[in-house]
């Protein structure tokens, strides 16, 4: 090893991130990827009421974004649904994946495809069954906030964390089993080997799946729409309806907001995450 | 792996959330569905569970229905070929990346799918017309290299409105989807097994394909699964940048349950996609587990 | 934060909080709170009201009116299919409207509380598809029309043939991305009538648009406007107010009623059955129907309004302006969708499912 990397410097044939052709590749794949964020953002300063012709620069989109309560509301509904679902879908997708992982049970074959339901059901599908069930079992609507969310987030969890689960559980099929075996065998509680040694080698599939699920419950329009009730209009609920006529600018403008607030967050936490805290938990 | 009767608690403490949320907030509802799948709709608002089987003859027997399901497979299978080729590089470099840019990488792949879906088919779509940057770009490169004065001026390219578009839109609409567990997947690869193939002498792309393909198989494995089945029941993306011939399985079914008004129907039709996505499925376990009793 | 504004703590909030706590399965009433507190749950598109009208309603009369969102009349018919979660106020189409007459899923009006009624136009105090408007009272209406260049349709379009058979634009073309509508019009330019229910002549139509699909660009489901605008295509058909948006942005660009007539529309305020606030839903179309509020509606979206009375506060570019306002004559050769029955319903699906997938 120390042979290798003085012969080689400091490229070594596995240090994959710096070849020079995979980082081509996968700037063009970023570039495809980012073209069409960069024309919406370009288009939210579109003096226009629509995204397809350039007619000269205005922030005034921005500024009737921020006035316009239904379109800040919308917005906060579906952070909140999306965060609610997101940490409910993690940890119960977490759990399917470590019980399929570590136990062998009767019908082990038929649970997991049970538990793919959600994955294979077509979207309006799930929607139209959610709303015959809501509505068949009485569900209360015209609640006071949050809890007038609740049945779109329960969907949500509903249909994310099998998502969740996949992804953690492709992640745990390479975790050595003996290293479980030997925390036991040390004495360590059942608790204490969870969280000392497989949590830090799932974390990756965990966070993973988490983002799979934040994404999911984000952008969910069909389910969300057929569980809304009469005073939970989400993001998507309202971009959707403005179709009819066109979606305007202030939809780019908001959109352009949470991109920035991302990559602002994004940095932030690279700050904060100093390099030799990395694998702090 | 333990039988489940080691250790009860555990085994119920992972079990019983999961399998009971699932069971009342997902089956209980799709309960329903099914079982409208063996009525028909008596009036407009009305559907009679008579038992028939009627929906699934029609949807059976009616060869523009089977011909709409495979041009879907094939369709989504192609998207998801290419969407694996794609992002098994991205997930690959982000693996290796240093902990500060596995954050940035990763966020990067993820942040275009927090913006709706809608909003972002329609930026594609600005991109791709005939009138668009795509187009423009090309056009630049075109008369740059003064191909202009060889081929003639230059003709936009049909990015929109076809087949190529759908694909070229399910890929962008799932990337993350496959980008995600192949991470998760290849970051655990024990990168001592790489170095060991290439000490001995086997080629990178070798080593590539016995070693690293394998090892995260299950990666790609759940993958291929996550893109494939929702590329198949897709709607909104062919109705957007399909042509006039894009229609797939997911926008009939979306009809039935919408402007058709016929739910029987629809539900047949998702039932039966259900079905063959889950005889594909056991397969695959069935094959699985062979090989599994293989290396026992 | 608006969020919290409508937080209002009391023991029946705190009785259905602790309902949704257990899941949703205790058996409370739906919408057990007081009949007719201060408020109004509309169901309408996106930026289809004035920009001050719900609030300019609280003010005059007290009543919160709260909006939510559809995206078409199929979303909301199989919404409100399995029983209404708590609307009031809904704006289906005329034929859903008489869809869910026939389902028995509206409210009877009660036209004593709305005398804003007389403030309508008379031809629209009746219907054929609500006689005597029991159930429904108009709010917006107009046509389904084709859009075009003028710089590249130097004739005009005179006659659907141009759409549906003719390859003179081949490529250039874009029809709407709906059974109904698609069909409707070949029917019409074949001399039939755009609700046919003959067998026949729904096949004769999808005949017609297999034969021409190699000159249609796209089924476009509701963004014909913007590729006509995009100069993707020359020619679409498309709903009146959609053109009209982008002609306010491009001169080159205008909207014709062919010869052989259009669809008509009218876009409708209903009580969907099981309205938690029936008073306040009757008050709320009785505000809507207003002179002033209707013109300032009128005046937002920018299509044409049954409103007599508003008409007269609106100014002459609007009145005057024919892709709003069509001809008498016009009007004359259009035809209302009718509710055709859920057999005809399904032959101009499966016609629908065909044409697409040859």
């Amino acid at each position: 090893m120390a042979i290798r990397l003085s012969t080689l410097g400091s490229q070594g044939p596995i240090d994959y991130s710096r070849r020079l052709w995979l980082r081509t590749m996968v700037a063009l794949t970023f570039l495809l990827l980012y073209t069409p964020i960069i024309t919406l953002i370009i288009f939210s300063f579109n003096d226009s009421r629509r995204n397809v012709v350039w007619r000269g620069f205005t922030t005034k989109y921005y500024v009737k974004a921020w006035n316009n309560d239904s379109l800040i509301e919308a917005f906060t509904n579906s952070l909140t649904i999306a965060v609610i679902s997101t940490v409910i879908s993690t940890i119960l997708g977490t759990m399917i994946a470590l019980l399929l992982w570590r136990f062998r049970f009767p019908f082990k074959a038929a649970y997991e495809g049970f538990m793919a339901l959600p994955i294979v059901i077509p979207e309006i599908c799930m929607g139209v069954a959610m709303l015959a069930f809501f509505s068949r079992v009485g569900f209360p609507t015209g609640m006071p906030w949050p809890l007038n969310l609740s049945a779109i987030t329960i969907a949500h969890i509903a249909f994310s964390f099998p998502f969740a689960a996949i992804v953690v559980r492709a992640r745990m099929a390479g975790f050595n089993r003996e290293l479980e075996e030997a925390s036991r065998d040390l004495g360590a509680s059942e608790w204490q080997t969870f969280w000392n040694v497989i949590f830090p080698y799932m974390k990756p599939g965990v966070i993973a799946g988490g983002l799979l699920a934040f994404t999911l419950s984000l952008d969910d329009f069909v389910i969300t729409f057929f569980t809304s009730g009469p005073d939970t209009v989400t993001f998507p609920v309202k971009v959707y309806s403005m179709v009819r006529f066109s979606v305007t600018p202030e939809v780019n403008a908001a959109s352009t907001v949470l991109v920035v607030i991302t990559v602002v967050m994004t940095v932030l936490a690279m700050r904060l995450q100093a390099p030799d805290k990395t694998e702090a938990h | 792996m333990e039988s489940w009767r080691d250790n009860r608690f555990v085994f119920w403490v992972f079990a019983l959330p999961g399998t009971l949320w699932l069971l009342v907030f997902f089956i209980a509802p799709l309960a329903i569905i099914w079982a409208l799948s063996f009525g028909e709709q008596v009036d407009l608002v009305n559907v009679e569970v008579t038992g028939t089987l009627q929906q699934y003859a029609r949807a059976l027997t009616d060869p523009v229905y089977i011909q709409i399901i495979w041009k879907s497979i094939w369709i989504s299978a192609l998207a998801t070929f290419l969407c694996l080729v794609i992002a098994y590089p991205i997930a690959f470099l982000i693996s290796f990346a240093s902990t500060r840019w596995k954050t940035v990488l990763l966020v990067a792949v993820i942040l275009p799918f927090w913006i709706n879906l809608l909003i972002r088919t329609y930026a594609l779509i600005a991109v791709f017309r005939t009138r668009g940057f795509a187009n423009f770009g090309l056009e630049w490169l075109y008369t740059t290299a003064q191909l202009d004065h060889v081929f003639g001026p230059f003709e936009p390219l049909p990015l929109l409105y076809n087949n190529f578009a759908v694909i070229a839109g399910l890929i962008y609409v799932f990337m993350p989807f496959m980008v995600l567990p192949l991470y998760a997947s290849v970051e655990r690869l024990d990168k001592s097994f790489l170095e060991a193939s290439l000490d001995l002498g086997a080629s990178q792309v070798r080593t590539f394909f016995s070693v690293t393909v394998p090892l995260t198989m299950p990666g790609i494995v759940s993958g291929i699964i996550l893109v494939f089945i929702p590329c198949l029941g897709s709607f909104l993306t062919p109705d957007l940048l399909g042509g006039t011939n894009a229609q797939m399985i997911g926008n009939v079914i979306e009809r039935q349950f919408k402007a058709a008004n016929n739910w029987p129907f629809g539900a047949a039709l998702s039932f039966l996609l259900m079905y063959a996505t889950f005889g594909a499925l056991a397969l695959r376990a069935a094959f699985a587990g062979r090989k599994q009793g293989m290396e026992v | 934060m608006t969020i919290r504004k409508n937080y209002r703590p009391n023991r029946r909030a705190v009785l259905q909080a602790s309902g949704a706590a257990l899941m949703g399965l205790t058996l409370l009433p739906r919408h057990s709170l007081s009949a007719e507190e201060k408020q109004v749950n509309f169901y309408n598109w996106d930026t289809y009201i004035g920009e001050t009208t719900l609030a300019d309603f609280q003010k005059a009369s007290g009543i919160e009116a709260k909006m939510d969102l559809f995206a078409d009349n199929d979303e909301l018919f199989a919404k409100l299919k399995e029983g209404n979660p708590g609307y009031d106020v809904i704006v289906p189409t005329n034929d859903y409207v008489e869809r869910m007459i026939k389902a028995d899923m509206l409210e009877t009006l009660d036209h004593s509380k709305i005398p804003n009624f007389s403030n309508l136009e008379e031809r629209f105090q009746d219907a054929a598809f609500d006689p005597g408007r029991k159930h429904s009272i108009a709010y917006m209406w107009g046509t389904v029309c084709v859009g075009y260049r003028k710089s590249k349709v130097k004739d005009g379009v005179k006659s659907w043939k141009t759409l549906y058979d003719s390859d003179e634009y081949a490529g250039k073309v874009s029809l709407l991305g709906d059974a109904q509508n698609v069909l409707g019009h070949a029917l019409k330019y074949l001399g039939h009538s755009l609700n046919s229910k003959d067998p026949g002549q729904i096949k004769k139509a999808e005949e017609l648009i297999i034969a021409n699909k190699k000159n249609i660009k796209v089924f476009a489901d509701d963004n014909g406007q913007d590729l006509l605008a995009s100069g993707e295509v020359d020619i679409c058909q498309e709903w009146n107010g959609d053109i009209l948006q982008v002609m306010e942005e491009d001169d080159d660009i205008t909207l014709a009623v062919p010869q052989e007539g259009g669809l008509l529309w009218q876009d409708c305020l209903c009580i969907p059955k099981g309205a938690p606030h029936p008073q306040n839903a009757h008050a709320f179309i009785n505000y809507l129907l207003d002179a002033e509020a209707g013109s300032k509606i009128a005046d937002f979206i920018q299509y044409a309004t049954p409103n007599g009375a508003a008409k007269k506060l609106m100014d002459k570019e609007y009145l005057e302006n024919p892709a709003i306002f069509p001809s008498d004559e016009t009007i004359a050769k259009c035809e209302a969708a009718v509710f055709l029955g859920q057999e005809v319903t399904k032959l101009y699906d499966d016609a629908w499912t065909r044409i697409q997938a040859a």
